[in-house]
């Protein structure tokens, strides 16, 4: 057990938005958090990574190291590609060489040039800031990394391939050590894809209403499969706020 | 990377040097519409810099008027800049102190000499003094802003990945700041010159002011064009021989966004 959340509760201005949410995060699991927009699938995860401390409830964390991807790239604009990598390493007491190479190691991992270390995030695209910001989180060797729907504004096939790098390093990092992940997204199918199990978050029932185990392994997980248990899912009643968007009619 | 910034600092100077002749030029007709008494020609005003440049005098007074001015500058832009990024990080003395400054830049300098006069005589303390509070506000106005516009989610980022309140300030807030500060102490410097200028005039405190109390006694006009000449030329020589090159080395990050012509 890396995190444990227990009856987590949260309200922001007398507006309750979580209540007793419950959920475990076991060593190199993914557990995707799935939910329709404004059902505070973040702010659960906000509060599992300490950024908000909850109203009710507690959070156990066992481990030394965390990192997180948020939905924008978040990365300095007045350091370098390579020193935004970097950034999380200064708190770890590294000489400056050693923190410069393992920028390096983990711009190659996620397909950055050698030569856009030396770039600023305005030199960037959107696709490749995004990449930087997958970097910066995994270089600090995490033993938890929280997502906060990372892959939303990058394109198709840059998504799969950081999907796929996420699935890989949680497996095993350079370290060989693996991370376990929280995930949010409200993309059925990305969550079907990489997670181990999923949290079914509702707007209405304020919290945790499901959570169930993705069948088969994720790393042997085939395009068909995903399809098929998509499908399958997506008429069930558990789904339905994800899926049909039911009393968010659009005037 | 040195050579190529010198280069395009040199440049963008050649720029600036046409928008100067043209005023010149207008300098030079308003001469001779009015006629040496009233407006002495540019041409004039050099030869008595010249003359200026070798009395006896022409150090030491500059030398009294460049320690007040700067003096003033440091105690303004110190203080102000700390006050200020302090209040930015609270909402409650941000806004207590936003009308004060507000109201505090609104008292026109000379109404501050006259007050320091009282206060602490005919000195250069005056001067000083007088500096000090009409331009600290710009620079306590300047922080604020800076501090209290700064990226909130980069601070959640920093915070994530393990940055204390230290690093926080120095990686996240600091950069922010700086672009809100440059311009607020290039205000700052000028307005220090001035102001400096002006209470040594009127409190009779030596320094450059008092060489143009001096020149208005005698009807010496080519001598205030040439002395009020050199102190735009020092003000300036602070901004962009000090200020300038500092703001180009710590926000070189700012232009690598811009396209060419911006850049140069």
């Amino acid at each position: 057990m890396r995190l444990a959340l227990d009856r987590i509760g949260h309200a922001f201005l007398g507006r309750t938005v979580l209540e007793g949410c419950d959920l475990l995060l076991a060593n190199g699991e993914i557990v995707a958090l799935v939910g329709p927009s404004g059902c505070g699938k973040t702010t659960l995860l906000q509060i599992a990574a300490g950024l908000i401390d909850p109203l009710r409830g507690r959070v156990r964390r066992d481990y030394r190291r965390h990192a997180m991807v948020f939905q924008e790239p978040r990365l300095m604009p007045w350091l370098t590609a390579g020193e935004n990598i970097a950034y999380g390493l200064a708190s770890l007491d590294l000489p400056r060489r050693r923190r410069r190479e393992i920028a390096g190691v983990h711009a190659r991992l996620v397909g950055l040039e050698p030569a856009d270390l030396d770039k600023y995030p305005a030199e960037l695209s959107g696709g490749m800031r995004q990449r930087v910001a997958v970097a910066r989180a995994l270089a600090v060797e995490p033993e938890v990394v929280f997502f906060d729907e990372p892959f939303t504004a990058v394109d198709v096939g840059l998504r799969r391939a950081l999907q796929d790098l996420v699935m890989r390093m949680a497996g095993d990092g350079p370290s060989g050590q693996g991370f376990s992940g929280l995930f949010v997204t409200h993309d059925l199918a990305e969550a079907v894809r990489l997670a181990d199990r999923l949290a079914i978050l509702s707007a209405r029932a304020r919290g945790i209403v499901e959570i169930r185990a993705v069948p088969g392994r994720r790393a042997a997980r085939g395009d068909r499969d995903v399809f098929e248990i998509v499908q399958s899912w997506s008429r069930e009643e558990a789904f339905a706020e994800l899926v049909d968007g039911e009393g968010r009619h659009v005037p | 990377m040195r050579l190529s910034w010198l280069g395009r600092y040199l440049w963008s100077g050649w720029a600036g040097a046409a928008g100067l002749f043209c005023l010149l030029a207008a300098w030079q007709a308003s001469h001779e519409v009015y006629g040496s008494f009233v407006l002495p020609s540019p041409l004039q005003t050099l030869a008595a810099i010249r003359d200026v440049v070798r009395g006896p005098g022409f150090v030491a007074a500059v030398a009294e008027t460049a320690a007040r001015t700067f003096t003033g500058f440091g105690l303004a832009a110190g203080l102000g800049t700390v006050a200020g990024a302090i209040a930015g990080y609270s909402f409650a003395a941000m806004r207590v102190m936003r009308p004060v400054v507000a109201v505090v830049l609104g008292v026109p300098p000379i109404s501050w000499i006259v007050l320091a006069l009282i206060w602490f005589g005919a000195s250069g303390g005056s001067a000083v003094a007088t500096v000090v509070v009409a331009a600290l506000p710009i620079s306590f106005a300047g922080a604020l802003e800076g501090v209290a516009t700064r990226d909130r989610s980069l601070d959640a980022m920093a915070r994530v990945f393990g940055a204390g309140p230290l690093r926080r300030f120095r990686t996240v807030t600091l950069p922010h700041l700086l672009s809100y500060l440059f311009p607020a102490w290039t205000t700052t410097v000028g307005t220090a010159w001035k102001v400096t200028v002006m209470a040594e005039l009127l409190a009779n405190a030596g320094g450059i002011g008092g060489e143009l109390a001096t020149a208005r006694a005698l009807f010496d006009i080519p001598q205030v064009t040439a002395w009020t000449t050199l102190v735009v030329a020092f003000a300036l020589a602070t901004d962009y021989g000090l200020l300038t090159p500092l703001r180009e080395r710590l926000e070189r990050w700012r232009s690598a966004g811009l396209p060419w012509g911006v850049k140069r």
